[in-house]
């Protein structure tokens, strides 16, 4: 028999994995760097929340990527925990892109003297960020797990051909947003001290995004045992330590 | 002496389905009495909320109708005309009825239909803006080019998101995807655009048609599997 639990032990589902201690961590330090370098020449401060807007973005397409990833190893091996990756990593990516808007608009409003802009490629950004919130709309709207993996899967494939689109659009159109300053065809456009905190950003975003998708994918696939422990006629949802309140006035309904 | 049957055809399957998607919406007139004056209201209200300058309604008319195309004819996409019961589904797998023919045959149905209502809400528009159509030649390949589009997009998004619960999802399955075209309709449009630029807008709403015919030819069987 196992000790009660008291309020002073952590539940499992809370305790920091090491994932979550090295993204506290590497975030720590790549906000401390944010703020230490020095300002940048033509856009001064405003321009340090670039260092938050680029790794975001960039993560999101690797969340969206990742969904990607998760619909064909559901369709290739039918096992719905490859959807659940698909959903948990489709969220964290819709996530990081609402934050990259909101972060972009807070820049763009002293340097442009407007939130937004009809650029190509705020426009495509947020036609990503509806179109995949449409697609967790579309996994909400559908209770049987495996119709909503397959309807989803077929979803997340046609929106990754959004993700080059979005990304390549100030290439492709002239567009008052900047050019891409990592991923672009030719040299990258930032040097010293700024692409320090700048890959520091990147990596600390990383692993935080990496972190959320864990817990997210977690969080899916107990809700997705719940799910199956409730169709099959399993009341006992939470085990042993609450009894399935009783009608009759015996002590359990179901023993 | 015995019976000879032959299989339909893709064409003749397709145009089986178009015909009785249209017999429905004939005898139901979902969209000829209820989404074709919901358009038309639409564009009668807003020029109460923006103010009534004639000269600026007639700037941004042609631009107000392709929203309004837009954003109702993904309604016409999703009628309840267009949803086939759990019996008429089994019906048409035990049919052998081809995926293929039944999303070309449902789209063909939806771009007719769409075809229909951009003129009736472009004649509102052309009526309440006093909208110059200097540009007509160009509506005649736009209107069909959309509809075409916008009857594939909403076709395969009413597949994917499921006849049950899921046609509420549709639209906004589709609005952000459908951009392209509601670009390309007003760029068209825009007095401003040269006759070349013109052909490059008109090139780009082909270029979706045909990606949208492609996805949903691909994705028309798997789609049958889960319905």
């Amino acid at each position: 028999m196992t000790a009660p639990a008291t309020h002073h032990d952590v539940p499992a589902s809370l305790r920091l994995t090491w994932l979550d201690k090295t993204a506290i961590v590497t975030l720590v330090v790549a906000l401390g760097l944010a703020f230490l370098t020095p300002p940048e020449a033509t856009q001064g401060n405003v321009a340090r929340l670039f260092y938050l807007h680029l790794p975001t973005i960039l993560v999101a397409y690797a969340a969206f990527a990742t969904t990607l990833i998760g619909v064909v190893a559901y369709l290739a091996t039918k096992d719905l925990k490859w959807d659940q990756l698909a959903g948990a990593a489709a969220e964290v990516g819709v996530v990081f892109t609402g934050f990259t808007i909101i972060v972009g608009m807070i820049w763009a409003k002293p340097t442009w003297g407007v939130y937004w802009t009809w650029s190509a490629r705020l426009t495509l950004t947020a036609v990503m960020f509806f179109a995949y919130l449409g697609y967790l709309a579309l996994r909400r709207a559908v209770d049987d797990p495996v119709v909503r993996a397959k309807r989803s899967s077929l979803l997340g494939i046609l929106l990754i051909g959004l993700i080059p689109i979005v990304h390549f659009s100030v290439i492709w159109w002239r567009d008052i947003h900047q050019g891409g300053t990592i991923l672009r065809p030719d040299e990258m456009q930032i040097d010293g001290i700024l692409a320090t905190a700048l890959l520091a950003g990147f990596v600390a975003w990383s692993f935080t995004g990496a972190a959320l998708i864990r817990r997210s994918w977690k969080l899916a696939r107990l809700e997705g045992e719940l799910d199956q422990r409730l169709r099959a006629g399993d009341g006992r949802v939470a085990g042993d330590a609450v009894d399935t309140p009783a009608l009759d006035g015996s002590k359990d309904a179901s023993s | 002496m015995g019976w000879i049957v032959t299989e339909p055809t893709l064409s003749s399957q397709a145009l089986t389905i178009a015909g009785r998607d249209i017999q429905r919406e004939r005898r139901r007139g979902e969209v000829l009495w209820v989404i074709l004056p919901f358009g038309a209201i639409a564009m009668l209200l807003i020029p109460f909320g923006i103010g009534i300058d004639t000269p600026m309604l007639r700037r941004i008319g042609p631009g107000l109708f392709w929203v309004v195309v837009l954003l109702f004819g993904v309604l016409v996409t999703v009628r309840r005309t267009a949803a086939d019961t759990d019996t008429e589904q089994a019906l048409m797998l035990r049919l052998g009825v081809d995926p293929v023919a039944e999303l070309l045959g449902r789209s063909a149905a939806s771009v007719a239909m769409l075809i229909g209502f951009q003129l009736v809400v472009g004649a509102v528009t052309i009526a309440l803006y006093d909208v110059d159509i200097a540009r007509w030649p160009v509506l005649i390949a736009l209107v069909p080019l959309v509809a075409i589009g916008l009857g594939l997009l909403g076709t395969i998004a009413g597949g994917i998101s499921g006849s049950s619960g899921g046609a509420n999802l549709v639209p906004f399955l589709v609005a952000p995807l459908a951009i392209p075209l509601l670009l390309a309709a007003t760029q068209s449009m825009d007095g401003s655009t040269p006759t070349g630029g013109i052909l490059g807008w008109l090139l780009l709403i082909v270029v979706v048609d045909i990606v949208l015919a492609v996805i949903g030819v691909l994705t028309a069987r798997p789609l049958q599997e889960i319905r």
